[in-house]
């Protein structure tokens, strides 16, 4: 305390830190770096080495094909399929996840809500819940013949649905499991950029008459912009990644038509059921081209929106 | 400052906490004074109670089981192979056999073991024996079973459609897989119940019963032109397109609970199939009975043991190995009433016990008469490299054809450029 | 805290009672998968696939967690998750935190590139070196099998450090660690005295994601893990559903006994990571 209190009295200037100890800071991030280097970096260099050699796990003879992967992976179709599937399912559970999460923060801002930490806490349980077990429990809920969704629906009376085989079906499956873990997740992320939303804007817009809808439309949503593009671009990133929802669900090729083989998915067929690791790193390779142009599509339109923003205030 | 002894304390306490930890995960094995042999398998392959029998036997040995679903075990396994860290005994499945008697350099050639593999080599069916022989000439596994086929099928169901339930009876409803299409049909009509659990498997079962599968003897790629492959095909589409099966994967928990429910009548049996039945469905015992397969007989599956060339307890391995897959032991197995693995040994061929052998579970059906019978009619087929891989894509193909999002021809010609793709 | 600011405001708006049922219908859908691992667990496979099905549990679960503990030696897997969870937990704090101070508060040379570098990297997609991460393992360390290419690798992680510089910007004041330097305080000491206690809340929160992550983790474990015994509860889980696939309900057993220690953990710290989430929100 005797510290603070020292600090409180000095006169405030311009100090951005411990500027004598120079030398210190390369050996504080020296330890990171240092194993970072070694498991982070390296394993993706040599990833894009691999890339360039026809290279199969117990095979004698690995030699180096050039560019061979990458023009077969552009005219394989199983990696369209799974672009396409990646992206789709990434769609289907992007859009009503961001509503439902959206709708949820609106309504947990409320500051007259009771058991307001309650119901934070309960919705953030489906994200502790490990990916394994999520896949397990909807798998068996959405079987095609005796799983509980489609009993429910004959118990009903309405018709079956091929959970498993349909292409549309099987990835709303797969959404719906990918939804349930995260819904709560964000809902979180935006309570909490709806609660650094300044209250003059609120209060201003009472005294207009504004309802709540225009009050969402008008003050909440403009002032959620930047966080709902990080949370797309932070969304694009994990939807690229999905790969043990829809392993799980049906195995390596993502179903007997490839309905839901993901881009991770096919990458893992390749190197670790088929054996070919160099082609394996070139899908790696295309993962990761096409976040880097994701990336830079966000990059661009956030600096749109930052000039707009610029010109309005 | 008191914060600070605090929270070395909770630091002390959590380092405290940890090195136990270590040490605890370090000293746990070591209060066993046996040799720990490690066996990686799948299925069946690994009988529980022979293995607690061999235990007994020598209690020295603790036994460490690893399984994973057939594809798992394999591509595990290659990675095994890869790595320093090898199992003691692994299991190869049939549709691996191809590519992995190509691995001379991974797996150890038992015939320069002591005793040599040479030594037991007369007591097993010599093409089985050969399929898991190496190119330069390394025996490199043992054949663990047989799997003559047949058809299970349910006889409380059958009587109910109006069909006979006699198995002599029953057999002669399908001398050809065109027949036994027809019989679905009917079935089907009578009950609005599906006759089979997948028409998919109808692929495997006539494929085998062929000469020739994917490769020529001489090792030529003939998986397109090959007329055993597209007859399988077409008449599995057929069967497909005539609606007779129900869409429950084989070895899914549905495939039980649609057995106990009595969701299908028929199962295409090779012999190790009946242990799956049993397992899955022990409520049913009683019901089925077990019926000569369509066409002639065929093997589908088997499996061999080997022994990685980094495994650490090689010398207890191939004990076990040897003592596991003993004549003996194989026809113990295959009366043992939880399981029914046939013999891979030619002596158990003549066992009167063996050829003789009824089992409760189905019926009392005289089933070592129908797989001794199916098994001796057989002929080998030559292995290829990528087995399973066409395997796989053939059966995906059918997959498509049996929920109506290909018809049989289109579904055909995915499968070859597929094919194509993945194996050249 | 932050619910406080917000009190004044929306003095006009009452919570309607569809507030209630729309958060209670919500809360009921994060529940219902779990609960219904639950069920299954406890029921006979066809009690499930009956028309009706059985929505209640029933009364098989201590059989099938024998059946569990039969097929696979959980206590061992339960055992292995935490201790390296622990471990990398600790790591990753202490050396983000040590990272973060430097990147957040002192002045050298290429910072601003290395953070460029932290933040570019976290856009990488993790499985991107996973297999090369593998041959790696498998053969030139030869750990497979082996804790260490569990732990090693997870030891940092550029996430940690990013999360710790922030958290040391914006809650550490400069003018404190003036004082500290004027009192000729060792840059460690600085760290350890003034720096760690107001940190603290937050390096728990990381240390929470980590271990959460390091216990769901899957890919690789699966990968570099061979014997039963080393197993982590994902993977003796996965074995489960690999070979013994007869029976749902000890699928279903494993995977309810594998999301349970982290119910319980979430008893005592869930109001902990709710905040913890919602500040990283702010940070991002």
């Amino acid at each position: 305390m005797s510290l603070l209190q020292k600090a409180k009295m000095m006169p405030s200037r311009k100090a951005a830190g411990i500027h004598a100890h120079d030398k210190w800071g390369f050996l504080y991030i020296t330890p990171f770096f240092t194993i970072f280097l070694l498991f982070g970096l390296l394993p993706i260099l040599f990833t894009v080495y691999l890339a360039f050699y026809h290279w199969e796990l117990l095979s004698e003879a690995n030699y180096y094909v050039g560019f061979q992967n990458f023009s077969e992976l552009i005219k394989d179709p199983y990696f369209w399929i799974a672009v396409r599937n990646t992206f789709s399912i990434f769609f289907i559970s992007f859009v009503p996840q961001t509503i439902v999460a959206l709708l949820l923060a609106v309504v947990l801002a409320n500051p007259h809500l009771k058991f307001a930490m309650f119901w934070r806490t309960m919705l953030l349980i489906p994200w502790i819940t490990s990916v394994l077990a999520v896949g397990i429990v909807f798998s068996q809920l959405f079987g095609r013949e005796f799983g509980m969704i489609n009993v429910a629906m004959q118990y009903l009376g309405l018709p079956q649905v091929d959970w498993v085989g349909g292409t549309i079906p099987s990835q709303v499956a797969i959404a719906t499991m990918i939804n349930w873990r995260w819904v709560g997740y964000n809902a979180l992320i935006y309570l909490a950029a709806i609660l650094a939303i300044p209250k003059e804007l609120y209060e201003s817009a009472e005294i207009d008459g504004a309802s709540r809808w225009q009050t969402f439309i008008y003050v909440t949503i403009p002032q959620l912009r930047n966080t709902l593009t990080f949370m797309l671009v932070v969304g694009t990133i994990g939807g690229l990644q999905t790969f043990l929802e829809p392993l799980i669900y049906g195995g390596a090729t993502g179903g007997d038509s490839r309905q839901f083989s993901t881009l991770t998915l096919y990458l893992f067929e390749q190197a670790f059921i088929n054996g070919r690791f160099g082609y394996a790193a070139a899908i790696g390779i295309a993962i990761t081209i096409i976040v880097v142009i994701i990336s830079f599509l966000n990059y661009l339109g956030s600096r749109k929106i930052a000039g707009e923003e610029g010109v309005k205030s | 400052m008191k914060k600070v002894t605090r929270n070395r304390k909770a630091i002390v306490a959590v380092a405290g906490a940890l090195s136990l930890a270590a040490t605890t995960l370090m000293t746990a094995p070591a209060h066993a004074a046996t040799t720990k042999l490690t066996i990686w398998s799948f299925g069946n392959v690994i009988d529980t109670s022979l293995q607690a029998e061999y235990l007994k036997l020598h209690p020295e040995i603790e036994i460490v089981i690893k399984k994973g679903d057939l594809d798992q075990h394999h591509s595990g396994l290659k990675n095994a192979l890869y790595s320093n860290v090898q199992p003691d005994v692994a299991a190869v499945e049939l549709s691996y056999m191809g590519e992995f008697r190509n691995y001379s350099k991974y797996l150890t050639d038992l015939n320069s073991l002591s005793p040599s593999a040479t030594t037991i080599k007369d007591d097993y069916l010599p093409w089985r024996w050969d399929q898991m022989k190496a190119p330069d000439g390394a025996q490199l596994g043992v054949p663990t079973d047989v799997g003559g086929l047949a058809v299970a099928y349910r006889v409380d169901l059958f009587k109910k459609a109006g069909l006979p339930t006699d198995r002599e009876k029953v057999a002669a409803l399908w001398p050809t897989w065109d027949k036994f299409i027809e019989v679905g049909k009917q079935y089907k009509a009578k009950t609005k119940s599906n006759f089979i659990d997948t028409t998919g498997a109808i692929f495997g079962a006539v494929l085998n019963q062929g000469t020739e599968k994917y490769v020529s003897a001489d090792g030529r790629l003939i998986y397109s032109t090959n007329p055993t492959v597209q007859r399988a095909f077409t008449t599995t589409a057929n069967a497909s397109n005539a609606k007779i099966g129900s869409l429950i994967p084989q070895y899914s928990p549905d495939w039980g609970v649609g057995m106990n429910k009595g969701t299908f009548a028929t199962i295409l049996a090779p012999a190790w199939m009946l242990t799956y039945i049993k397992q899955y469905a022990p409520k049913t015992k009683g019901m089925w009975d077990v019926a000569a397969v369509p066409g002639k007989g065929g093997n589908m599956g088997g499996s061999a043991l080997t022994i990685p060339k980094k495994a650490v307890h090689a010398k207890e391995a191939w004990d076990f190995i040897r003592w596991y897959l003993a004549p003996e032991q194989q026809t113990k197995l295959f009366l043992d009433p939880k399981n029914g693995a046939f013999p891979t040994t030619v002596s158990a061929y003549e066992n009167a016990k063996v050829v003789g052998y009824k089992d409760p579970f189905f019926n009392n059906a005289p089933i070592g008469a129908i797989y001794s019978q199916s098994a001796t009619t057989l002929k080998p087929i030559a292995l290829g490299n990528k087995d399973r891989t066409i395997d796989n894509t053939f059966g995906q193909a059918l997959s498509r054809v049996m929920l109506g999002k290909q018809s049989s021809s289109a579904a055909w010609g995915q499968a070859l450029s597929d094919i194509k793709r993945a194996v050249g | 805290m932050t619910t406080l600011t917000a009190v004044k405001v929306n003095r006009r708006r009452k919570v309607s009672p569809f507030t209630y049922l729309f958060l209670g219908i919500f809360t009921f859908i994060s529940i219902f998968p779990l609960y219904w691992l639950f069920v299954v667990a406890s029921n006979s496979n066809e009690e499930i696939a009956k028309i009706p099905p059985s929505v209640v549990p029933g009364s098989r679960f201590l059989v099938q967690l024998r059946a569990l503990y039969e097929a696979v030696p959980f206590n061992w897997a339960l055992f292995n998750t935490i201790a390296i969870g622990v471990v990398i937990a600790v790591s990753q704090v202490f050396f983000s935190a040590l990272a973060g101070f430097a990147l957040a508060k002192m002045k050298f040379k290429g910072k601003k590139s290395f953070m460029v570098f932290i933040i570019s990297t976290m856009m990488l997609p993790s499985q991107l070196g996973v297999v090369v991460l593998y041959l790696i393992m498998a053969n030139y360390l030869n750990w497979v099998d082996d804790f260490k290419s569990l732990v090693v690798p997870a030891l940092v992680t550029a996430f940690g450090v990013f999360w710790m510089r922030q958290t040391i910007d914006t809650q550490v004041p400069n003018e404190i660690l003036e004082a500290a330097k004027l009192d000729g305080a060792a840059v460690f000491r600085i760290f350890r005295s003034i720096v760690y206690p107001v940190i603290k809340p937050s390096a728990f929160v990381l240390g929470l994601f980590s271990f959460l992550y390091t216990w769901n983790d899957y890919l690789f474990p699966s990968l570099v893990l061979n014997s039963p015994n080393r197993f982590t509860v994902q993977i003796a889980i996965r074995q489960l559903n690999g070979s013994y696939t007869q029976d749902y309900a000890l699928i279903m057993c494993g995977a309810f006994m594998a999301t349970l220690p982290l119910l319980i953990l979430f008893v005592f710290v869930g109001k902990r990571l709710v905040s913890g989430v919602m500040d990283g929100a702010v940070k991002g």
